[in-house]
């Protein structure tokens, strides 16, 4: 009984350390790759002030077309972020406040663990990125989670 | 030409919507939080905003409904800019006051149409 107990304690912590060598791995590559996103887009900046002889003036049509599908492309970058940034803070929470309660990752507790994870989730986006990945293992190729539909989308109120 | 404020705590997304922006002839001055629009918007009038909603210390509703409450922003166009697009985070925004609510990846030429739309 008193051996059960302390694996069940040795793997809570374990969990909790790999939760927070993972957000931090994690912390790490997304600053990482920020500073050349950063500097892809000056770059842009830099080709779409060339391309414009004067202010608000059109540029050459084919470039421009190729400038736009850079800006739409480069913003993709910006949502990887903003989902690294949701799993980071998962595992954070995680690392933070470990579930004594979970023995291990048996499909007995699966569900349970799922649980206790959804209750930590910050917002609807969260979630839904979340259900996503629990589903599926991984973002589908159209990327989005619940609302890839919208993508683009506008409306005026 | 109008002068537009653009709030995203990305840099690379407040590069992006600069650039396209400014490729319509406007000028645009950049934001990395609802804090940080607020000053400036005190400092300068803009004739456009368009926030991104999540940001860190000031999000992009509350900048919404602190616009609002000021007298020379009352009739300002404010769009959001955003990957959020569930029915119940628009309804926040309209309720805040928003003018438009845009989801990203945006294109640039649309972008441009739906400011020059707000502004005439």
């Amino acid at each position: 009984m008193a051996i059960a107990a302390a694996d069940t304690r040795c793997r809570c912590e374990t969990l909790g350390v790999s939760a927070e060598a993972a957000a931090i791995l994690l912390a790490f590559a997304m600053r990482e790759s920020e500073t050349p996103a950063v500097e892809l887009g000056s770059a842009l900046e830099r080709l779409g002030r060339e391309l414009r002889p004067a202010v608000g003036a059109p540029g050459p049509e084919a470039l421009t077309r190729e400038l736009a599908a850079c800006v739409r492309a480069l913003q993709f970058h910006d949502r990887l972020m903003q989902q690294l940034a949701v799993i980071r803070n998962l595992l954070t929470r995680l690392a933070d406040h470990p579930l004594p309660q979970m023995a291990g990752f048996g499909a007995q507790r699966w569900e349970e663990l799922l649980s206790a994870l959804r209750e930590r989730l910050a917002t609807g986006s969260h979630d839904e990125l979340f259900e996503l990945l629990v589903r599926t293992g991984g973002v589908g190729v159209a990327g989005g989670a619940g609302g890839e539909q919208a993508e683009g989308s506008s409306e005026l109120f | 030409m109008a002068r537009i404020l653009a709030v995203d705590d990305s840099p690379s997304m407040r590069q992006l919507v600069k650039l396209a922006l400014s490729s319509g002839g406007h000028q645009v001055d950049v934001a990395t939080d609802g804090v940080e629009a607020l000053q400036v918007a005190e400092r300068q009038q803009f004739d456009v905003v368009i926030t991104d909603v999540n940001m860190p210390n000031m999000d992009g509703i509350s900048l919404v409904r602190e616009l609002r409450r000021r007298k020379n922003y009352r009739f300002v166009p404010l769009l959001m800019l955003t990957t959020e697009s569930t029915a119940e985070r628009k309804q926040q925004g309209k309720e805040a006051g928003a003018t438009g609510w845009l989801v990203k990846p945006f294109d640039p030429d649309r972008l441009l149409s739906i400011v020059t739309k707000v502004l005439t």
